[in-house]
């Protein structure tokens, strides 16, 4: 647990360059997609275990706050998606790329590119939340 | 005269490394995977269009079922190894990993089988 100190010191007291930067986005977004993700295989196994509590897990997903999270969810799946595809592609074929100048340019490549494709899926997303939100959809 | 070097020492291949390489596979794997069944859940059909008859339909089709049983594998194991990862970034004591190890892996067998037997079995009506 002494690590987690010094990690959360060392994230907070130390300006983060590229690197560190895609590291913390991709653990924080593992760590929150596979939190939705096991929520989200329990309540598809209510269609088969208890099916009406499958409707009532969906009524919670159309509420405000689950909209919203959903968007956040999206930005999510598409950084970690797109920054794992980055570290798999260099570990597995490119190893000789691993140099300093062409991680950072390649993190903000990724950053950018997952910006551009989350930016319609949350326009999407954020006009579903407005409709259903305030216009009574 | 030249400068010796040593010759390569073959890395010997664990549990962990074989984990190290499927983590990547998966990934690549994954990246399709998942942002086809965002793009048709999240945004085509929309939360508010998704209910018991629309998983019905769906899994009326083998191959939709078939798609959906891969991402349970995939996702939720790479998910799991992922938080063991990330556990064992800050734990670092042999028994204490050893009952996280454990924990993680009776939690992803639990959560795998509640997902497997709804792809199998479908909607109960």
């Amino acid at each position: 647990m002494q690590s987690l100190a010094k990690f959360t010191y060392a994230s907070t007291h130390y300006r983060p360059r590229e690197g560190m930067i895609a590291f913390i986005l991709h653990r924080i977004s593992g760590l929150a997609v596979l939190l939705f993700l096991s929520i989200h295989i329990l309540d598809t196994s209510l269609v088969y275990f208890y099916p009406s509590g499958y409707e009532d897990f969906m009524d919670a997903y159309r509420s405000p706050f689950f909209m919203l999270a959903e968007i956040a969810l999206m930005a999510g799946v598409v950084y970690h998606g797109l920054n794992g595809f980055r570290i798999a592609l260099f570990d597995l074929v490119f190893p000789a790329a691993w140099t300093i100048d062409r991680e950072r340019f390649s993190v903000r490549l990724t950053i950018f590119l997952a910006f551009l494709l989350w930016l319609p899926a949350g326009i999407i997303m954020g006009g579903n939340f407005i409709g259903y939100t305030f216009l009574g959809w | 005269m030249t400068a010796q070097t040593a010759a390569p020492v073959p890395a010997r291949r664990s549990w962990l490394t074989v984990a190290w390489v499927l983590m990547r596979l998966s990934a690549i794997l994954l990246v399709p995977l998942v942002w086809v069944h965002v793009v048709i859940q999240d945004l085509l059909i929309g939360v508010h269009h998704i209910d018991l008859d629309y998983v019905a339909m769906r899994w009326a089709s083998i191959g939709w079922r078939i798609y959906d049983a891969g991402l349970l594998c995939f996702a939720f194991a790479h998910g799991v190894n992922g938080l063991r990862q990330v556990l064992e970034d800050y734990i670092h004591g042999r028994r204490t990993r050893r009952v996280i190890r454990v924990l993680l892996f009776g939690f992803w067998l639990f959560i795998t089988m509640l997902g497997a037997a709804a792809v199998i079995g479908g909607v109960r009506s």
